[in-house]
């Protein structure tokens, strides 16, 4: 009735341009470039059964580079002991299948208890330890369990190493990326309510400034250790499926390069920037087989006559990449794609980045003290 | 007996760990004079260390095209290099952030590390390989307790040093002005001294004493892979600067022997079947201990 | 009841006494001034009040219960909403999201359910956004609205700085220095918002100020600091005509806040001068019908305060 009273609504003056065929013109293009992107990345790579390695790899390293963020990213503390989360997690996967019998499902709970477990531990030294100190620390508590508890007998069955085998219908390298892949889509999900829920904010409010945070309500006590315990969760399940990826796990693989390597694909990703971090992963995991199968490989012999290029042409590359994110492009990959993704997300091309706009968390390289 | 057997298992460690703890004081010693300088820590300070050994070994054994050196004319251009890196670190990713948050620069020496590490492998080759140490023969060589040359030459290399440090930092119009700038950087500036030069300086200088921290010991420990002196001896020299408050020097020397006494004896003492890397976990409780119960460190003062 | 009573509040820092037996009280509805040079104490006065300085001795109480050592964020639930001297806000985050974190201990729903991004979250995270647009439009700032904080005005902060306190669904409001940053006529319009505030939230409210017109004209009760000790109280004509006020103001580093509205000594008028406009607020305030005034405690108030 009322509808029948009411003068009928003036058609908006953009309603031509909103039309059906200003809309296909507009997402054709764009919608394409997505299909041939989740081609790549999901059909055309992971088929590759020499390359399906090295995209679990990304997807694992996706995660850990998510629940580096939470800290890093949101938080703004400084750990350089993922790899020991990222070990724990590997181990009590491993250590719970093969000696206690676990199924297979549940290993990933356990491997993200025992993750958060220490990470909280840590996060209960960072309330008295901070900044540099923190950095210290963690760093120190992660080459400690390199080398004390992960050399530990029980653990590591005698040292041989720990078996973790997985289930037959994962054999496929290419079924267990997609497997991988589910688990990052799901952290991806659980990062993006995160930064839109009340503890994103809380964390974000924390990291620039903890009185007005108090101000506001917020524990600031809790949600530090709640931030450490989630993204020590995390890292403790991608150290889960690190342990099927590799079937084996061995104490010696946690150390110094890896924590290093965690921070580094963080920083270089993008901090706060969901997708840069995860381009940061890929790029770090990838990096090794993409300078193995490529042209780079033939300048191995040619130029440097020395077969030691692959060995550290990652980290060379990492490190020069991580200090030019620094020096030059405080935004890290994150920043770089951004006119890419805006324009994906249906805005116009531009590679002005409206600054006023937009989450806080996207803030350059905001890594605070 | 036995009673002699346990001083021996005590004494043997804290000597030898005394020895190695001397080098981990010279490393903790440049940490904190960056410390007080920039404001920040510098997880590149030990593979300074680790360039100028690979650089020393280069010349000695004459690698490519390089000449084969004496050994001290070889163990001076390991030196250099080590200034060298440290001075390039300075100019090219330290001073371009000088506006940045700390935590910032202090990534950004990890990374440093990671490319010195990167640059050695390239050079070296990923295996390891043996060190010979810098002074041959022992000095003493009794049943249970043997002291080498080059611990000696260590001993000895961390008295001069602390001495020549501490005249330099008292009596040097360079040297007060180096801990000047490090408490009023911009009072400094409008007394004309360069703020800029003077942290070039303690650049130098920290590369200076980790490419003898690094020659020393690789040397010591007779074996060195890309990394490998930042592996042994990194964490040691950051928990001996924490000794000091990463503000003291002597506090970095005294807290480095201690350290290194507290590793050996750890690593001796406890069996392996107990508790795997006790050495490393004693410098970690150590650390963690000095840190929540005296964060201003045991022996540190603002100097 | 009293909704804050502050009693023989004491704080030192190293060698300074910042804080000596300070005691103050803040009854419901009413708009409480805390007046004094730089450097009295007002503002720590306030971190103790709010949790974030633990007094040395003394109490604060709140509604009849004791706070005393209740920490900040427990405080802000209680119903303690305050702003800082100079802003405290997420500045890298919008205004938008500003005003959403300060509603933190209100949102409807639980940590648990706000990870795992269920329906309850989303309908929650719908009543905070509409609850900071009201806000927003109230302090008519809907323009800022997805602008980052950090980019805007002195001023704008200020006001955005008291929307967020009013997100924090406050039960007493601390506000110190809401003015600092305005012109003498947004100073104006803040002292009119606060009264309108006070009448529709039922708000309380106790206020560090420095311009003079404004606590005139919105306090019903006046507090005055001098090197951490209570030196006066009263109401505003009271507090402004108190010898040993005048002289603090004029012996002290802001002698024009008092002069402006007070007959000025001979040396202090030249300074007041730039403030000549505000004088006109002096015949508009003793305009303004008298305000409910302390019932009873008025009678001790004084009592103490002569103590003090």
């Amino acid at each position: 009735m009322t509808a029948l009273d009411s003068p009928p609504v003036p058609a908006p003056v953009a309603a031509d341009r909103s039309g059906l065929g200003h809309q296909a013109l507009r997402w054709t293009p764009r919608l394409l470039v997505l299909m041939a992107l989740a081609y790549v990345v999901l059909v055309r790579m992971p088929n590759d059964q020499t390359f399906a390695p090295f995209a679990q790899d990304a997807a694992i390293y996706g995660i850990v580079g998510l629940s580096l963020n939470i800290l890093l990213g949101y938080t703004g503390q400084l750990s350089l002991g993922h790899n020991g989360f990222y070990g724990i997690g590997a181990f009590a996967a491993a250590y719970s299948l093969t000696v206690k019998g676990v199924p297979f499902g549940l290993t990933f709970v356990i491997a993200g208890l025992a993750g958060a477990v220490f990470a909280l531990i840590m996060g209960v030294v960072a309330l008295r330890i901070t900044g540099l100190y923190l950095a210290l620390i963690t760093l120190v508590f992660g080459l400690t369990l390199e080398d004390s508890l992960f050399q530990v007998a029980w653990l590591t069955n005698e040292g041989a190493g720990q078996q973790a085998n997985r289930p037959e219908w994962l054999f496929d390298e290419t079924r267990y990326f997609y497997f991988c892949l589910a688990f990052l889509a799901v952290a991806l999900y659980l990062d993006w309510v995160l930064l839109r829920s009340k503890t994103g904010r809380a964390l974000l409010a924390l990291k620039e400034n903890e009185r007005v945070a108090e101000a506001f309500g917020i524990n600031v006590t809790a949600f530090k250790l709640l931030a450490f315990v989630l993204s020590g969760a995390l890292c403790g399940i991608a150290g889960g499926l690190f342990a099927f990826r590799v079937g084996l796990v061995v104490g010696s693989g946690f150390g110094f390069a890896l924590a290093l390597t965690f921070v580094l694909m963080t920083v270089v990703g993008g901090l706060g920037s969901r997708l840069g971090v995860v381009m940061g992963a890929t790029l770090f995991a990838t990096l090794d087989y993409v300078l193995h199968s490529t042209w780079v490989h033939h300048i191995n012999g040619f130029v440097f006559r020395t077969d030691n290029l692959d060995q550290f042409a990652v980290g060379f590359i990492g490190a020069l990449g991580l200090i030019l994110t620094l020096v030059q492009y405080p935004g890290g990959i994150g920043q770089q794609v951004r006119p890419i993704t805006r324009w994906l997300s249906g805005h116009p091309f531009s590679i002005h980045d409206d600054k006023d706009a937009g989450p806080a968390a996207v803030e350059g390289s905001s890594v605070r003290a | 007996m036995s009673s002699e057997v346990l001083a021996l298992d005590l004494v043997v460690p804290a000597v030898n760990g005394a020895i190695q703890g001397s080098v981990y004081g010279l490393l903790g010693l440049g940490i904190v004079l960056l410390y007080k300088s920039s404001r920040i820590f510098n997880f590149a300070q030990a593979e300074f260390g680790g360039v100028a050994a690979f650089v020393w070994v280069f010349f000695d054994t004459g690698k490519w095209f390089l000449p084969d050196l004496p050994t001290p004319l070889a163990v001076v251009m390991g030196v250099l290099a080590g200034v060298l890196v440290a001075l390039l670190t300075e100019r090219l990713v330290v001073r371009p952030l000088f506006n940045a948050p700390k935590i910032t620069v202090v990534v950004a020496t990890a990374g440093v590390l990671l490319l010195l590490i990167a640059l050695e492998g390239f050079t070296y080759g990923g295996t390891a390989g043996t060190f010979p140490p810098v002074f041959s023969g022992d000095a003493y060589s009794g049943t249970a307790i043997r002291i080498t040359n080059q611990g000696v030459a260590i001993m000895i290399t961390l008295a001069v040093l602390s001495i020549a440090a501490a005249l330099f930092f008292s009596r040097t119009r360079t040297g007060t002005a180096i801990l000047a700038v490090s408490q009023e950087p911009t009072a400094t500036r409008l007394v004309g001294i360069s703020v800029e030069r003077i942290s070039s300086l303690t650049w130098a200088l920290a590369g200076f004493l980790a490419g003898v921290a690094g020659i020393l010991l690789a040397g010591t420990v007779g074996l060195a892979a890309p990394g490998s002196i930042t592996g042994l001896a990194l964490v040691p020299a950051f928990t001996a600067a924490v000794f000091g408050g990463v503000t003291s020097l002597p506090g970095a020397l005294v807290g480095g022997i201690v350290i290194g006494i507290i590793e050996a004896e750890a690593q001796t003492n406890i069996p392996k079947e107990h508790l795997p890397g006790a050495g490393k976990v004693a410098l970690f409780v150590a650390l963690l201990v000095v840190l929540l119960i005296r964060p201003a460190g045991l022996l540190g003062k603002e100097t | 009841m009293s909704v804050l009573e502050v009693r023989d509040l004491s704080i030192r820092f190293g060698g300074l006494q910042a804080l000596q037996d300070v005691s103050l009280e803040v009854n419901e509805f009413e708009v409480v001034g805390l007046i004094g040079p730089n450097g009295a104490g007002k503002t720590t006065a306030f971190n103790c009040i709010t949790g974030f300085y633990k007094p040395d001795s003394g109490s604060v109480r709140y509604r009849g219960q004791d706070v005393t050592s209740a920490p900040p964020h427990v405080k802000a639930r209680m119903g303690f909403g305050r702003t800082f001297q100079n802003v405290g806000m997420v500045k890298s985050a919008t205004a938008l999201e500003n005003l959403k974190t300060a509603q933190h201990a209100k949102a409807s729903y639980d940590v648990a359910s706000g990870l795992l991004g269920v329906g309850r979250m989303w309908q929650g995270e719908r009543e905070m956004t509409a609850k900071a647009e009201a806000i927003l439009d109230l302090l008519g700032l809907a323009h800022i609205r997805d602008k980052r904080v950090g980019g805007q005005s002195y001023g704008t902060l200020k006001l955005l700085e008291l929307g967020c306190a009013l997100a924090t669904d406050p039960d007493i409001l601390l506000l110190d220095e809401p003015t600092s940053g305005m012109g003498p006529d947004e100073s104006d319009e803040l002292g009119e918002r606060l009264l309108v505030l006070r009448r529709e939230f039922g708000l309380t409210m106790l206020v560090i100020e420095h311009h003079v017109p404004l606590v005139l004209r919105v306090c019903d009760h006046v507090y005055v600091l001098n090197f951490g000790r209570l030196l006066a109280q009263g109401t505003p004509p009271e507090v402004q005509s108190h010898p040993e006020v005048i002289a603090a103001y004029l012996g002290g580093e802001a002698p024009d806040a008092l002069a402006a509205t007070e007959e000025p000594a001979q040396d202090a008028a030249a300074q007041a001068a730039p403030h000549q406009p505000e004088a006109d607020a002096v015949p508009e305030a003793a305009s303004l019908p008298k305000r409910r005034r302390a019932r009873t405690a008025a009678g001790q108030r004084d009592e103490k305060g002569q103590s003090a």
